[in-house]
């Protein structure tokens, strides 16, 4: 066992002492750390300070939209529904006596859950190489000579993959709220925030959130790069694995668009990638549950993982 | 000193209809330096994948000590060393890196035993380069050093004085030959150079497609050499001369380049000429010549196929 924490240490460190796996970590603090100077640099996010009087603010902002809406054209429609947007949900407000909380590292790290993708790219371009750099390398004929069986080796490089994704996402989400923090401040511990859900207002805690917005995006996450990890591990080579697993990734909701009609659709993996449908309540294909997309979901990986095993185990190295 | 380290049993390896491997049989001992020659594509490095498991064996078995590499892989391999084909290591790694990754997969490599490999192979100035920087010679000295890390009784070296200079050439050899003495260590080393293989080798094995065409003893070849040797003749009429050698002395002899080729032992020559003349064939020049390995390689494998 010992030895096997040994293999997964030595696929992380293989990663790690490369430059090219920094510079992505770079990119990924760039893009947020920009985004919320960019978020600053516009502000319109401190409309509502925290003091007493929140009531009094709200209901002076909602006297002022409705104005606003009855001067507006009617062919306006896109003003007006973004004031009655704000108008309902400051009527929630008042109704459920929650005052309104500042903008801050919470809110920050639950806008910016779409950087999810970012990671997921990376991802796929660590479990894309991780087998296939070592035929490129031709370093797999010296891992393949241990005292250690293939099937080992191909699990602790897949290991190594899930951890790349759960320290990249750790990474995101500490750099998300450090520079919320820096930028915004902190809202809190943990406090509730009003969403709009199901056509409603809902509050909910912040953490809560967070976990939903980013959670859900990790069934994808997975999904793909398992299908990277086994076109690497099949075909022995990094490009093509990239290059399918991100055409995939961008085009999966086009697929599935494209076939929606036909009865097979239910079945396409993109189809099922979003459970978050579930939760929302707007299900893409009419007779699709929880269950089925679960089961579904499962069905794929296992044949990725099973394709994966044969053509790594099963195969020669033969000359490179 | 004659126990097997290594025992190949009618090793097969068959790639769609087509028999690329036909039966290879042969046993390297413990304390043994190995050679395994051949001209490229003999299957050579097919052989040495399929002693280490990166190739299936379609029939037969190799066994280390005793194990099967087929069905007793990790305690098979575990007696292994090997460099297959280059010594291919991580580039963005320094070599000590390597090594430290190398070391993490086997049990019981300590922190001494890596530095004493890398005084073994004279790497101690470069270790905390990267290997992206080294020579080949330099990367060459890691495969060794990643081979012996775990002290195994069986080390296959694919081609290991490629890219060395000459110096450096010297000093694996006598480091191969100090392994097999002191360590007992069977060593396998393939290679196109006949020179390497007879200045490092007990016996050599000779592999031409697929087929083992020779196994002889080096040092066995050096001594008949002292007594049989390469007589060349510049006579008139040749055809004559022919026929009287193999009526006379029982030798079957050729022309190349209009002279008369053949072997036998320096003491006979004297005898040959003299029924020569007797039979009014002129005579108007001998050589003789030692027969070396190389010849003899020649003779087996076809002068046009070596590389």
């Amino acid at each position: 066992m010992n030895n096997f924490f040994n293999l997964i240490a030595n696929e992380l460190i293989k990663t790690y002492i490369r430059k090219s796996t920094w510079v992505m970590y770079i990119v990924l603090a760039a893009i947020v750390i920009g985004a919320a100077a960019i978020v600053a640099a516009f502000d319109d996010t401190d409309k509502v300070s925290d003091n007493e009087n929140w009531r009094e603010a709200l209901q002076a902002e909602n006297e002022a939209l409705t104005k606003e809406n009855e001067e507006t054209d009617e062919d306006d429609s896109f003003i007006i529904d973004i004031n009655m947007d704000t108008i309902h949900e400051n009527n929630y407000h008042l109704e459920n006596n929650i005052e309104p909380i500042k903008y801050g590292a919470w809110q920050y790290t639950i806008e910016n859950s779409g950087l999810l993708s970012v990671v997921s790219l990376l991802t796929i371009i660590i479990a894309a190489g991780i087998v296939a750099n070592e035929f490129r390398w031709g370093s797999i004929k010296l891992l393949l000579i241990r005292p250690i069986s293939r099937t080992k080796i191909l699990i602790s490089k897949y290991i190594a993959v899930l951890l790349f994704a759960l320290i990249t996402l750790l990474f995101l989400l500490i750099i998300n709220w450090i520079t919320g923090a820096l930028f915004f401040g902190v809202e809190g511990f943990n406090p509730d925030i009003v969403l709009s859900k199901d056509g409603g207002y809902e509050a909910v805690s912040v953490i809560s959130e967070v976990v939903s917005g980013y959670g859900y995006g990790l069934v994808n996450l997975v999904m793909m790069t398992t299908f990277a990890f086994m076109i690497s591990a099949v075909f022995r080579n990094s490009a093509l694995a990239i290059g399918t697993a991100i055409f995939l990734m961008f085009a999966g909701n086009t697929i599935v668009t494209a076939f929606a009609e036909r009865p097979f659709a239910k079945y396409i993996l993109f189809a099922n990638t979003n459970l978050k449908q579930y939760a929302d309540g707007n299900v893409w294909i009419e007779g699709m549950t929880l269950g089925f997309s679960i089961t579904v979901l499962i069905v794929y990986y296992l044949i990725f993982i099973a394709l994966a095993w044969v053509f790594f185990v099963q195969r020669d190295v033969a000359g490179q | 000193m004659s126990e097997p380290a290594m025992e190949l049993i009618d090793v097969k390896k068959t790639i769609g209809r087509k028999e690329i491997i036909k039966g290879l049989s042969f046993t390297i001992n413990k304390g043994e330096v190995f050679g395994f020659i051949g001209p490229n594509g003999a299957g050579k490095t097919t052989t040495i994948r399929m002693m280490v498991g990166l190739i299936k064996i379609s029939q037969g078995d190799v066994k280390i000590l005793g194990n099967s590499i087929k069905s007793n892989f990790k305690e098979a391999i575990r007696e292994v060393g090997a460099i297959v084909e280059n010594p291919e290591m991580y580039p963005f790694m320094t070599g000590m890196q390597n090594l430290e990754h190398y070391a993490r997969m086997i049990p019981g490599i300590t922190r001494e035993r890596i530095q004493e490999v890398i005084q073994l192979v004279g790497l101690e100035k470069p270790i905390k380069e990267k290997v992206g920087r080294y020579s080949l010679g330099m990367r060459q000295r890691l495969g060794i050093a990643q081979a012996l890390l775990h002290s195994p009784s069986v080390l296959i070296l694919d081609e290991p004085t490629n890219g060395l200079d000459p110096a450096g050439i010297k000093e694996i050899r006598q480091y191969i030959r100090r392994l097999a003495s002191e360590e007992n260590v069977a060593v396998i080393i393939s290679s196109h150079l006949l020179s390497e293989i007879e200045l490092m080798c007990d016996r050599i094995g000779i592999i031409k497609n697929g087929e083992l065409v020779a196994i002889q003893s080096v040092h066995e070849s050096t001594d008949a050499t002292s007594k049989q040797i390469k007589i060349q003749m510049e006579v008139n009429p040749i055809a004559k001369a022919i026929e009287l050698l193999q009526s006379q002395h029982d030798i079957i002899a050729e022309t190349t380049d209009h002279l008369l080729t053949f072997q036998s032992e320096k003491e006979s020559i004297p005898a040959i000429i003299k029924s020569l003349v007797n039979q009014d064939v002129a005579v108007y020049q001998v050589t003789a010549s030692k027969v070396s390995l190389e010849d003899k390689f020649f003779d087996l494998i076809g002068e046009n196929t070596i590389e």
